[in-house]
């Protein structure tokens, strides 16, 4: 063997040579085959070739189906959830068949939708175009059945109101993309779209039973009086919640495309009103306060008085010296006047401002008025504001205000949001201020619990009467205002009559606030549209409702304070 | 004389020097690749050992036994079976043709019982035996010659026209492929392949004839998958966006869409690299492919120290096999080659590929253990 390896020595050396430089080739193509893999692997998964990136392809479709927050109300009842939905969008580079076609096929699935318009769309410039947003799930089967890759159906998310326009004002709505119009939506947006918070839901201090109950007296009270609009509230004293606010003419949320939508105002919160009497409790308690007068005390209201070039009268006048219950259950606007003015504008100013009326309230909505003020505090100015003339404030000023002449004096802002959650695990809580301390203390216990027996005796021999109810002890204040003229001056066809009651009195837990927008006098009514006449029944037909699915407990009737100080005149009994 | 008496010279090693002397690195590292692919065969039978992880794992278990049992014996053992294996694989091959013809239809595989054999993957492995016997004979001048040629090209082209018969394009160019790059790494001049590539040109317009329709679709979806999104371009398509899905990280072990929810063809075989980028991501093909990186440069190394003409050049055949099985296979599903029937090497599911591997392996390994071992022209035991 030996031998004929050194014959072959000189070849062996050159095929050695030969096989070594054959196994480098071999190795140089592997690393090249290995390079070409990794960067078609990097390129692939990475970027892709045409600028969108199968990545992205692939997770959009999930970041569509981040979940928009519920809105509950105070019971966990849904009042603001997503729907899945589909769009249908064409993708032109799949398209199969030709846009003659498939818009002939489409626009049989969608009535609503014409021939021509789809292909117009199919025909439009770009790759990717939507057809249709939100399909209902039959339309969406049809279009799988056309059964061609250019038609596209991507699953999005449609906000469902349930209750339609039970609470529209109050939950607002949002747009096609989820953006929110209007309500609480706008307001807590941050939250409610923060894919983080999906699966807590946000709760609200309403009670979807009373605003369904309010909502059918407004209605039904609208319609009767043929008023041009209507709203009403219903409040916690004790805690600020709004357990339920509507205002008429409202809007529908699942159907942001109707007519007028969105531009229908919240008169509660929006809505600033020379809201009359009402204002009467605010001056009497201001004059008990401030120690101006005591109870026993009077005034002379047996004439017009003329302030600053007006003749001011009473709308049930008595042509006498009254004392301060007296006052204020005939709702006396001179007597009131007189008082004002032996306050002064400073500590009436003062006092109002304690109140919160200066100023925008801190409820969780960003569609809120602040009050139309006098421009300056001379005599007129004291006089007519003290029975809620020349100052316009929203319905809800008002209500807070009265809620601290009943609750024991505390002033506590009202919140949209369900306070003491704790019972309700895994429910946002915002506020948690609720300790009684925290709130400003506007008039003294004392003082008003003179103010909730005044009221009282509204109801029971005053102004007020048409919204007793049986069983309940009930006080309220009427409001009667003729509606300011663009221009200036007063209509004296336009009113603004409005009722603002607490109930049970002797131990107040809830305000009910109704008004209607431009009364018409009836039949029933004798032609009137006073207050008394209109709204008293309204809230008087409420609290018949909401008192027992409250749980209100009904009471004898109770002896009621000061009857002995009211001089009964033959017409009023 | 007993065999192992004439083979036992005085340089022979004992049995537990041969073991200490395996490189057990890579046969962890053989381990390793086949880990990922029990792991990701759990994953597309949606977290399940059944039907395939338990089978692969069983049978890969096997493989690694006979891998080991080939590596420790004598390399000229190996030599001397060459040429018996080759008839042996293309008898086989053989047998499997008639019975197509006698009307069983197509098939490619025997039944022996304990296993379907697929004789085409041995072949594969017995032609590289045989190529690189016949070189290991040969004098380096009549290498150079032409007329030595005429014995390589039938036997390569024996077992091509058997397993273009089956019909398997993918097998039969893995082969072809295969024994050209034997003839190319045993020093067979240059300018053959360079007029063999342009003889091919004519030729391949030639074959195009007799491709069949779905071959023929196969190459014409290739050059544009979009082109039929719902036929023949489907697999490419959702194999290409299940790639792209997985993005750098991947979905995660078992969270992959488009493998889970049956998107993805073939996710289990000749699909599962597309299932590796999808769920673990970039960094999860990466790794792959490093390890594939790592067998084949250690058996490009070896090769270079083996002594033999034969074991260098079967260990550079079954290297360029494992390699062409490997880029041919991830080069599809990434849609950079037509898609053709080739498992990615020791992941995907398949006894046969697997086995042949792991034999191929085997041989790798034996070479190097016995790499000092030469082997005079005449024969093992001439």
């Amino acid at each position: 063997m030996k031998p004929i390896d050194l014959r072959m020595e000189g070849t062996r050396q050159g095929a050695i040579e030969t096989a070594r430089n054959r196994i480098i080739v071999v190795m140089a193509l592997f690393t090249l085959g290995f390079f070409s893999l990794v960067v078609k692997l990097i390129s692939v998964g990475v970027f892709q070739a045409n600028g969108t990136t199968y990545y992205q392809t692939a997770s959009s479709s999930q970041s569509a189906l981040m979940a928009r927050a519920d809105i509950v109300d105070r019971n966990g009842v849904i009042l603001a959830t997503n729907l899945k939905t589909p769009s249908l969008a064409i993708s032109k580079v799949d398209m199969r068949a030709s846009a003659e076609e498939l818009a002939q096929e489409v626009s049989e699935v969608l009535p609503e939708m014409e021939y021509e318009d789809v292909l117009a769309i199919m025909n439009a410039k770009g790759n990717h175009r939507w057809i249709k947003r939100k399909l209902t799930p039959k339309q969406e089967y049809d279009i799988r059945k056309i059964g061609d890759p250019g038609l596209v159906t991507s699953d999005s998310e449609k906000r469902i109101y349930p209750h339609g326009r039970l609470a529209a004002h109050i939950l607002g709505a949002v747009d096609i993309d989820n953006n929110p119009k209007l309500g609480v939506e706008a307001y807590f947006d941050e939250q409610l779209s923060d894919p983080a918070k999906s699966e807590e839901p946000l709760m609200l201090s309403i009670d979807i039973r009373l605003q369904h109950i309010l909502n059918q007296e407004l209605t039904s009270y609208m319609d009767k009086f043929l008023a041009k609009g209507a709203a009403g509230l219903v409040l916690d004293v004790r805690t600020g919640e709004v357990l339920a606010l509507s205002s008429l003419p409202d809007f529908d949320p699942n159907d942001l495309n109707g007519p007028k939508n969105l531009s229908e105002m919240n008169k509660v919160l929006q809505g600033v009103y020379e809201l009359g009497s009402g204002f009467k409790t605010f001056t009497i308690a201001s004059g008990l306060e401030n120690k101006v007068v005591d109870l026993s005390d009077g005034y002379d209201a047996t004439k017009p008085v003329v302030v600053g070039g007006f003749t001011i009268r009473d709308d049930h006048p008595k042509e006498r010296w009254l004392n301060i219950p007296e006052i204020f259950a005939y709702s006396s606007n001179i007597g009131t006047l007189k008082l004002a003015q032996d306050i002064g504008v400073e500590r009436q100013k003062e006092f109002f401002d304690k109140l919160g009326l200066f100023g925008k309230s801190d409820i969780e909505v960003y569609e809120k008025s602040g009050p139309l003020l006098p421009r300056q505090w001379g005599p007129t100015e004291l006089a007519t504001t003290a029975y809620g003339h020349g100052i316009a404030v929203t319905p809800l000023h008002l209500a807070t205000g009265i809620a601290a002449m009943v609750n024991g004096g505390r002033l506590i802002p009202a919140t949209l949001l369900r306070k003491n959650v704790s019972e309700f695990t895994g429910v946002t809580r915002i506020s948690s201020d609720d300790e009684s301390s925290a709130h400003s203390q506007v008039i003294s216990q004392e003082t008003s619990g003179i103010m909730r027996n005044l009221l009282h005796l509204a109801v029971e021999v005053g102004t007020g009467k048409n919204a007793k109810v049986d069983g309940y002890l009930i006080g309220g204040k009427t409001g009667t205002a003729e509606k300011v003229i663009k221009g200036g001056g007063y209509s004296h066809k336009a009113v603004i009559s409005s009722f603002i009651s607490v109930f049970p009195i002797n131990d107040p837990k809830y305000l009910v606030f109704a008004m209607l927008d431009e009364p018409q006098g009836i039949k029933e009514t004798f032609n009137l549209r006073t207050a008394g006449m209109t709204a008293a029944p309204m809230v008087g037909d409420i609290i018949r409702r909401i008192g027992p699915l409250m749980g209100v407990s009904t009471t004898k009737k109770d002896e009621i304070e000061y009857e002995d100080l009211i001089l009964v005149s033959g017409h009023e009994r | 004389m007993p065999l192992s008496a004439r083979i036992g010279d005085h340089k022979r090693k004992s049995l537990r020097q041969k073991l200490a002397e395996l490189n057990w690195f890579i046969v962890l590292v053989i381990v390793a690749i086949a880990s990922l692919g029990f792991a990701m065969l759990y994953s597309v039978a949606g977290g399940s050992i059944d039907p395939w992880a338990k089978n692969q794992l069983i049978r890969f278990l096997i493989g690694l036994a006979i891998m080991i049992v080939i590596a420790v014996i004598d390399i000229r053992v190996w030599m001397f079976l060459a040429y018996p294996f080759y008839a042996l694989a293309l008898g086989m091959l053989a047998v499997v043709d008639i019975m197509g013809e006698m009307g069983k239809g197509s098939q490619r595989w025997l039944d022996l019982g304990f296993m379907n054999l697929q004789p085409s993957e041995l072949m594969k492995i017995a032609l590289v035996m045989a190529l690189a016997r016949y070189y290991h004979c040969l004098s380096d001048e009549d290498t150079l010659k032409l007329k030595s040629l005429i014995k390589p090209i039938i036997l390569i082209a024996l077992p091509v026209v058997l397993v273009l018969r089956q019909p398997d394009l993918g097998t039969t160019l893995l082969i072809m492929m295969g024994g050209i790059a034997l003839l190319f790494a045993a020093g067979v001049r240059m300018w053959l392949f360079v007029a063999s590539f342009i003889a091919l040109i004519p030729a391949v317009i030639g074959a195009w004839q007799f491709l069949k329709p779905y071959q023929k679709q196969r190459v014409l979806t290739f050059l544009d998958p979009e082109k039929d999104p719902l036929g023949a371009g489907y697999h490419i398509i959702q194999s290409k966006i299940a790639l792209g899905s997985g993005g750098v990280y991947g979905k995660g072990f078992i969270q992959g869409t488009q493998s889970q929810l049956n998107f993805l063809p073939e996710k289990h075989t000749d699909f599962i690299f597309t299932v590796i980028a999808e769920e673990l991501g970039l960094m999860g093909g990466l790794s792959l492919l490093s390890l594939y990186f790592i067998l084949l440069a250690y058996a490009m190394i070896v090769s270079v120290s083996v002594k033999s003409q034969f074991g260098r050049l079967m260990i550079l055949g079954m290297v360029i096999t494992f390699f062409l099985y490997m880029f041919i296979n991830i080069a599809m599903v990434m849609g950079l080659v037509p898609v053709v029937g080739v498992p990615l090497p020791l992941v995907s599911y398949g006894g046969s590929a697997m086995l042949t591997l792991l034999v191929g392996f085997g041989f790798i390994l034996s070479a190097a253990i016995h790499k000092e071992t030469s082997i005079p022209r005449g024969g093992a035991f001439a």
